[in-house]
């Protein structure tokens, strides 16, 4: 009887102890993150103008069916689509590719390590700026190119598809450092008798990195996936300040046009409706990415 | 054997270096241009190694002989950074310890929203996050940067965490607690010592985030000594198009070394730490 | 070991926590003191976006600020430097929580939206002084701050564009200075050569109201009808019609650029030699010989005529009071920055008085850069005070980015741009 009473008295006191430790940060998170996204949220049923104390009216979806039928925003999803198409790949693969070769180096790891890494570290600011300069009609590169090659400059932040391609470059080249540290990781954590084993069968370096190093560092591959899409959709400023979705909002990302809508135009129902349209939209090539993940 | 290896690891040395040097040109860039007067960067053509004549530390001198309160500004920067960071970094590592070992219904769904409200841009929250603040009494201060800051990295950091504590073999856990140990105890006597690599790795990821953010920043702090190193770049940029752009990249590349100093310093904990934390996934 | 460890979590982050506290803004340090001293100093916000580093600042924070509390000892203003578009977001986001400053100056631009945000106190209604301060102000930057027949603020300063020219390429091209829209195109196709370097005629740095209003109104064409609430018929006039075909096809023959992303910026190209005409306000002094000191060859002349003569966009700020401001002293802080010395003092540092007396102060007649301008503003317009006018800002540049850039038809263009208009107007 008594020992079951201490019993009891011991697993009270151990869900307490767990709550202790649960409690902060679930009541941090729900404050100052959970709260204002359902609150954000239901700001998309109403027709909120920023600023206004008056009452705004309840519209139901009609934020949302703007959303989806506006050729703006559809645009804004296509690009920041085809930007995250070309960045989250590029970052992969290339940081892989990266880390696979620093980690082969006996020597100057570090510096290589630190060398990479100093784009990720560069405020969004700078970058765009020193991009710009860079890329304008008579910036450095179309400087180079014209007068090496004596052809036409070419404006790269005028049009679509080559703002695209800019951006593009800008972003892997941004995010590089970034999935290289991650990989350099999860590349240290394979264990080294895999590799002895292959090498007892007669394997060489490229099957290993295919059949071994791969299969391996899947987990973390996927992971880098998921973070570095949702990155790529939470592209902001060197968007808007190197073309701020001109001309005629043909470049528009989704964060410039919601950015816009809420600040500009003071449509903050519209803008919420937008940002929980695109969530929904990364979930599911979120859910995509983790079944495909799981089947190969 | 031997020489095939070295000559292989002498290519690879090379291709690194060549893609090293695409990594750096705008830090090149920059550092050029803040060494230079604020004009020159509209000249045609533009050039990034000028004669030595023209290089200058104008730019430098100005900055930091004009505002003493440069240091205040990298005060407040530091001391936003670290309280943050050690926020997130006990709150997330005592979250991810129960995630990782404790069954309860709804956990998974719990994670999952932890991690679904990273789609929201920040950038959208601001409003109703200033409505809660206003409510706190914290708009204007540090403290309002903070718990916001906090909450955001918050997932990411969890997510990381509890990776790496889902490696840590449970037998650990089941002997402490045959000797009779408590859940507090097993959390701060051995999961936690065992999670510093961890810790340290996401630690230094916040600090750098809370470093350089600007639109929450802006937003709270409206007084001048409350001022981030952000918030006081942005003071530079003009509009019209007028810029003084030496002035940007001298305080720019000002504000880049300490933050490259602490990489450079804890960047072996970040290796180690991110190991077995993202492996798991 | 466990407590141990607690404990020094604890205080390491209750120390870290005091130190956030302790540096508390000044508001609270003299709230302190007047509850020790047993004073009444009341201390109010003033949110302004004269960049941190220009002259006006200089002025404000070292001679105006300082000289306003000593005749005002028991009234302390604490100045607050923002980036112009971060100081509109930030007031809207304070709105919400009706959490703004006591003073703002706000770009004449957004009255009227803060106005229906119910952001800005009614100065009419508010004070009793309010007539005859107004009367010491310029009757048109007064009224960039009436809305529906209440004023909710002092103009504070004025600005309007003018037609900055390049002597030299003026010279070299035999032109002269255009005094009519059709002089103006003609020097605009003269101007620009196709040499090692190509020169543009006139370069404008974007196609929005701010841009294109000065030409429709001096063509003749209208933007609405009289009370702003209809586009069709106006927008789509064939005056404008007209007009967007001629800058179009100067665009085409490519004696116009300055808009596009990529393009060269205002100042740095017309320093260059690269724009030979741009039209802008008097900030381009200030940049000119701030960025371009050895560029002398330029002068400037006030809009060519079209046919309902020399029309530009009047911009301007204006200084308001917030609904949950400190009325008294923020209306003593407001009047001061509307008063004679006040209003000389900036107009000294770059921008332009609309303090009556001031203008016909002589510190300010002398100033040579002013003559052009202050000839402009007697007939310049302001721009439609609505608040919607964001969204119709952009259904313009659109249209107009259609039409110039694109090479679509004028007429259909802007007769779909009025039709969006008038739903948003709706």
């Amino acid at each position: 009887m008594l020992k079951k009473i201490a019993k009891k008295r011991k697993i009270k006191k151990e869900y307490w102890q767990v709550t202790l430790l649960f409690l902060p940060g679930v009541i941090f998170f729900s404050l100052f993150t959970l709260y204002p996204i359902v609150k954000l949220f239901i700001m998309s049923f109403y027709e909120y103008k920023i600023g206004a104390l008056k009452e705004s009216t309840f519209v139901g979806l009609h934020n949302y069916i703007q959303v989806i039928s506006d050729e703006i925003s559809q645009a804004a999803v296509v690009n920041t689509l085809i930007y995250a198409l070309i960045t989250v790949p590029g970052q992969i693969v290339l940081g892989l590719l990266i880390a696979v070769f620093i980690n082969k180096l006996s020597k100057a790891k570090v510096f290589f390590r630190v060398l990479y890494y100093f784009p990720v570290i560069t405020s969004w600011v700078i970058v765009s700026v020193l991009f710009r300069y860079i890329f304008q009609n008579e910036g450095y590169l179309n400087y180079l190119i014209f007068s090496m090659l004596e052809v036409e400059p070419v404006h790269w932040l005028e049009t679509r598809m080559s703002s695209l391609a800019v951006l593009s470059i800008i972003g892997i080249w941004k995010g590089i450092g970034w999935s290289m540290t991650v990989f350099i990781a999860a590349l240290t954590a394979v264990p080294l008798e895999l590799y002895e084993v292959a090498e007892v069968d007669g394997s060489n370096s490229i099957k290993n990195f295919f059949y071994i190093t791969l299969p391996s560092i899947r987990n973390t591959i996927l992971f880098t996936f998921v973070m570095l899409t949702i990155g790529a959709f939470n592209t902001f400023t060197p968007v808007k300040l190197m073309t701020d979705g001109k001309p005629l909002h043909q470049t528009e990302f989704v964060l410039t046009w919601m950015y816009k809508n809420a600040f500009e135009f003071r449509n903050m129902g519209y803008s919420a409706a937008l940002s929980f349209t695109v969530g929904l939209l990364i979930s599911i090539i979120a859910i995509i990415q983790f079944n495909y993940f799981k089947k190969a | 054997m031997r020489k095939r290896k070295s000559i292989v690891e002498f290519i690879l040395f090379i291709i690194l270096l060549t893609g090293a040097m695409f990594m750096m040109i705008p830090m090149v860039y920059l550092i050029s241009y803040s060494l230079r007067p604020n004009s020159d960067i509209y000249q045609y053509p533009p050039t990034l190694f000028p004669g030595y004549y023209k290089l200058t530390f104008e730019n430098y001198e100005y900055i930091l002989s004009k505002s003493v309160n440069i240091f205040i500004y990298f005060k407040n920067s530091l001391i936003v950074g670290l309280v943050s960071m050690v926020l997130v970094a006990l709150m997330s590592s005592a979250l991810a310890f129960v995630l990782s070992r404790y069954k309860f219904k709804g956990k998974e769904i719990f994670f999952l929203i932890i991690i679904a409200t990273m789609i929201i841009p920040g950038l959208e929250l601001i409003i109703p996050q200033y409505q809660i603040a206003v409510r706190l009494k914290i708009i204007n201060r540090l403290s309002g940067l903070i718990p916001v800051y906090a909450a955001w990295m918050l997932p990411f950091s969890t997510f990381m965490i509890r990776g790496f504590v889902d490696n840590i073999p449970r037998e650990m856990d089941e002997a402490a607690y045959v000797d009779g140990a408590s859940p507090l105890k097993v959390y701060f006597g051995i999961i936690l010592p065992l999670m510093k690599p961890a810790i340290a790795a996401v630690s230094i990821f916040n600090f750098l985030t809370c470093w350089e953010e600007y639109g929450w920043a802006q937003t709270v702090i409206s007084s001048e000594k409350l001022r981030t190193i952000p918030i006081y770049i942005a003071g530079f940029f003009g509009r019209n198009n007028f810029t003084q752009y030496g002035y940007v990249f001298a305080i720019s590349f000002l504000s880049l070394v300490p933050i490259i100093t602490i990489f450079i310093t804890f960047q072996k904990y970040f290796i180690t730490g991110l190991m077995t934390g993202s492996v798991k996934g | 070991m466990k407590n141990r460890k607690l404990l020094g979590i604890f205080l390491t982050l209750a120390i870290m926590i005091g130190l956030t506290s302790c540096t508390s803004p000044k508001q609270a340090e003299t709230k302190n003191k007047q509850i020790e001293k047993n004073e009444t100093v009341t201390n109010i916000v003033f949110w302004h976006h004269y960049n941190e580093q220009s002259n006006e600042n200089k002025v404000l924070m070292e001679i105006l600020i300082p000289e306003f509390e000593k005749q005002n000892p028991d009234v302390k203003v604490e100045a607050v430097s923002h980036d112009w578009a971060d100081l509109h977001n930030k007031a809207l986001v304070a709105a919400t929580a009706s959490n703004l400053p006591d003073v703002i100056r706000v770009d004449s631009a957004w009255i009227p939206e803060f106005v229906d945000a119910d952001m800005l106190m009614a100065l009419d209604e508010e004070f009793e002084e309010f007539n005859s301060v107004k009367e010491g102000i310029l009757t048109g930057p007064m009224d960039t701050a009436n809305v529906k027949g209440h004023y909710y603020g002092l103009g504070l300063n004025t600005n309007t564009k003018i037609l900055f020219y390049n002597t030299k390429l003026m010279g070299e091209n035999d032109v002269e200075v255009p005094k009519t829209l059709d002089e103006f195109f003609e020097a605009a196709r003269n101007l620009s050569s196709e040499a090692a370097q190509k020169i543009w005629g006139y370069g404008e740095p974007a196609l929005s109201g701010w841009n294109m209003l000065p030409f429709i109104w001096s063509n003749g064409g209208e933007l609405l009808n009289e009370d702003n609430s209809k586009a069709e018929g106006y927008l789509n006039s064939e005056a404008n019609v007209e007009l967007l075909s001629k800058f179009a096809q100067l665009y085409k023959d490519g004696f116009l650029s300055g808009f596009n992303s990529g393009d060269i910026p205002m100042t740095d190209g017309f320093a260059q030699g690269r724009y030979a005409m741009i039209i802008d306000g008097p900030w381009k002094y200030a940049e000119l010989q701030g960025g371009h000191a050895d560029f002398t060859d330029y002068d400037a002349t006030t809009m060519p005529a079209g046919k309902n003569g020399s029309i530009q966009v009047l911009g301007g700020e204006d200084i308001s009071i917030s609904r949950n401001a400190n009325k008294e002293a923020a209306w003593k802080f407001v009047k001061f920055m509307t008063n004679e010395f006040a209003q000389v003092e900036m107009g000294k540092a770059g921008q332009i008085p609309v303090n009556k007396k001031a203008l016909e102060n002589a510190e300010i007649t002398s100033i040579k850069n002013y003559k052009v301008f202050l000839e402009a503003i007697k007939t310049s317009r302001a721009r439609p005070a609505i608040p919607q006018w964001s969204e119709l800002d952009q259904i313009l540049t659109d249209a107009v980015t259609n039409v110039v850039l694109k090479g679509a038809d004028a007429k259909e263009t802007l007769d779909e741009a009025a039709r969006k208009m008038d739903e948003v107007l709706r």
